[in-house]
């Protein structure tokens, strides 16, 4: 059975094949191609978990493609680059990106990534709230969607996974090294900008004034804290 | 010293002394013995002549035809005629009021002369110095200052001969139609002593010249002698056009050195991002064996065969590199020299003939274009590029066409090939740093280091490089470089 649909977006012929090879390995399903034109073309007829994009491609470049795809598209996308600088990483999460993977990279590493970017924040066990309504914010747990002053806004999943996980630990510090192994895995720990862009894409999405937040606040030096009322 | 017009050939004088003791004498002849006149309208007749003289020739021959006119005053035309005896005082006060208007006119004729020549001479020289001051100012600063100065000092004061030794540079330029032996030691003693040299015999000045107080060279000049005052602004014109090429000179250094850096940016970038692409393929295949990602025996096999491609182009991106390493080694400072660019081409087609496979190469090379001046290593990369893109771009069977034509002062090379052709958009970003053509890696996974340094290269030349296409009917790169300057004689 299939672990899941992954697109690989690669100009290189020769790396789309070592990814395929590794990936249909694991029990992927894996669909190619080496351009942005057809990437959107293909996720416009099929159905993906997750885009793997490298962030050079000729054209319209893997930013304005990533762009693009989280406007149509709930599917998970790690972002492939030969550059690791902190303003790239914050560029490719920026513009919508769940994760980032520098070339050259280890399957391994890669395959981690992937199962970080697919893995979802279960339910709470028993008898916890599916649905939890605040002020001005809805949510809903089991149908992953929210209501902001009634109207309904789009989440990227790991947009969602991060509140969901703020939301049911309301009221407490959560430091950085919580979250990010919560929501995206226990490889992860280092990774700061990726709490600050989807904390702040969070505050966008559900906060009235976000830079006076009222519910997502920041707990300095430790993290941050969902305050419930 | 003195202006060249005012000097006179010592057989001019002698021709001129004997015209004025000719005229005096038919004037003597024709009033003692043709017509009957009296001695004041002899004396008005002389003094005419006198002043005439003065005027044309100068205060000598006037000074000599006064003296021999009293003489012949005397003789003929005071009793007792035919001796230099004078009977009546009355005529003595004539005969010395005569010499003394004859002498004191020639005077003033000749002063106004030598005034009105003055005049004459200063008004050539300025319009001269400004000619030469305009010919520094819109000097053409792509080709040596130093040469153009002493070509145009010499077509201005039509010169048998300028030499110009620009200290700094320890380099002499000269130009005219004549060579002036031991011109070498003379011009450096000039602008290392700082002292004027002046042989009159061989009409030559060398002069020193200087930059404030900072001796900045020397110039000789053969076949004129100007003044002073001209020759001090001519000197300073020198130095101050001296000055100007060396302010070019820095400034295309700087350029070179901004250039060099830029280059060197391209091509880390470059390194960085072709080595890269094989390097994840490698890394990736290997991980995923080492790492049991891939067990099923068909499936390493794939890896391992991926591992062989990346391998393969890892080494031939090394070769590479290492060839533009060596031709970057010291920067763009080009090792520049005239050469044939049809010898480059052969040399280049010669090597590629592995990646060519016996594909048809036309060429379109005229046998007699002139020598271009170039750094030979780099252009071949540019020739090589050029026709391995060529190659790649295009059906393995199809033509590529070279040719090379002189257009102005440059060759212009043209590599044709008869692929699919480039799109506007794609021929707007060719050049860009990373850029490669739409589906480029899908058929050549090469090893491409860029179109970029290609670019670099040549414009480090001073030429520049285009790109003609019509889509479905191939594309044709065009490359100039400079022709080779013949000698630097004028």
């Amino acid at each position: 059975m299939s672990k899941g649909r992954i697109l690989v977006v690669d100009d290189d012929p020769q790396i789309r094949r070592v990814m395929r090879v590794a990936l249909v390995a694991q029990g992927f399903e894996v669909r190619d191609t080496r351009s942005a034109e057809q990437a959107f073309e293909l996720l416009e007829h099929e159905k993906f978990d997750l885009v793997l994009l490298d962030i050079n491609l000729p054209g319209m470049g893997g930013l304005e493609v990533c762009r693009n795809v989280r406007a149509t598209s709930d599917a998970a996308i790690i972002m492939l680059t030969v550059r690791d600088t902190e303003k790239d990483k914050v560029e490719a999460l920026d513009s919508g990106a769940d994760d980032f993977v520098t070339k050259p990279f280890s399957t391994p590493e890669l395959l981690a990534r992937i199962r970080a970017a697919l893995r979802r924040v279960p339910l709470p066990a028993e008898g916890g709230p599916h649905l939890i309504r605040l002020e001005e914010v809805d949510i809903d747990l089991v149908q992953r969607h929210i209501v902001v002053r009634g109207k309904t806004v789009r989440l990227t999943p790991k947009e969602f996974d991060l509140l969901h996980y703020l939301v049911t630990h309301p009221n407490a510090p959560l430091t950085h090294l919580r979250l990010l192994q919560a929501v995206w895995g226990p490889d992860y720990g280092n990774e700061v900008e990726y709490l600050r862009t989807f904390i702040n894409q969070l505050r966008k999405k559900i906060e009235k004034n976000p830079a006076k937040p009222k519910y997502i606040l920041t707990e300095p030096w430790v993290g941050y804290r969902f305050e419930l009322p | 010293m003195q202006a060249l017009a005012s000097r006179v050939h010592p057989r001019t004088s002698v021709l001129r002394l004997t015209a004025c003791v000719a005229v005096i004498g038919v004037e003597t002849f024709a009033c003692s013995q043709w017509v009957a006149v009296n001695p004041t309208t002899v004396g008005f007749l002389y003094l005419v002549s006198i002043l005439l003289i003065a005027t044309s020739w100068g205060l000598v021959e006037a000074l000599t035809a006064s003296v021999l006119a009293t003489l012949c005053f005397n003789y003929f035309f005071f009793p007792p005629i035919g001796a230099f005896r004078i009977e009546d005082p009355l005529n003595w006060v004539a005969l010395i009021a005569f010499l003394i208007t004859s002498v004191a006119a020639s005077q003033l004729s000749d002063r106004a002369r030598r005034r009105t020549r003055e005049v004459l001479n200063r008004q050539l020289e300025m319009e001269r110095l400004y000619a030469v001051g305009r010919a520094i100012l819109l000097a053409d600063l792509q080709r040596p200052l130093g040469q153009q100065i002493v070509r145009e000092i010499a077509r201005i004061y039509d010169l048998q001969f300028v030499g110009l030794y620009d200290r700094a540079s320890d380099a002499i330029h000269q130009a005219g139609p004549e060579e002036v032996p031991n011109l070498t030691t003379r011009l450096r003693d000039a602008a290392v002593s700082g002292t004027l040299f002046h042989d009159e015999e061989a009409r030559l000045v060398v002069t020193p010249v200087s930059f404030g107080a900072q001796p900045v060279g020397s110039l000789a000049l053969k076949g004129l002698f100007l003044s002073d005052a001209a020759l001090q602004a001519l000197s300073s014109l020198v130095s101050l056009g001296l000055e100007k090429a060396r302010a070019q000179e820095a400034a295309i250094r700087v350029n070179a050195a901004r250039q060099s850096e830029e280059f060197k940016a391209t091509l880390m970038d470059a390194v960085a991002h072709e080595f890269k692409t094989p390097l994840t393929s490698l890394r990736a295949a290997i991980s995923a064996i080492l790492s049991s990602s891939v067990s099923e025996p068909q499936q390493q096999q794939e890896m391992l065969q991926i591992i062989s491609e990346a391998t393969e182009r890892l080494s031939a991106l090394v070769s590479e590199a290492i060839r533009l390493a060596r031709a970057e080694a010291d920067g763009l400072r080009l090792k520049k020299q005239p050469f044939p660019i049809s010898t480059a081409i052969d040399v280049v087609l010669r090597q590629m003939e592995p990646v060519l496979e016996g594909r048809n190469v036309r060429m379109d090379v005229a046998a007699d274009l002139p020598p271009v001046l170039i750094d030979v290593e780099l252009i071949q990369l540019v020739l090589r590029h050029l026709i391995d893109n060529a190659a790649k771009y295009s059906p393995p069977k199809s033509p590529i066409s070279i040719s090379a034509r002189v257009e102005g002062n440059y060759v212009v090379v043209g590599i044709r090939n008869e692929g699919e052709g480039i799109s506007e958009w794609e021929r707007s970003r060719i050049f860009e740093k990373f850029y490669r053509g739409a589906g480029a890696r899908e058929r050549a996974p090469g090893t491409g280091m860029g179109l970029a340094i290609t670019r670099d290269i040549v414009l480090a030349h001073g030429g520049q490089i285009r790109v003609e296409s019509v889509p479905d009917e191939g594309a044709e790169f065009f490359f100039s470089v400079p022709l080779a300057m013949v000698g630097t004689r004028a």
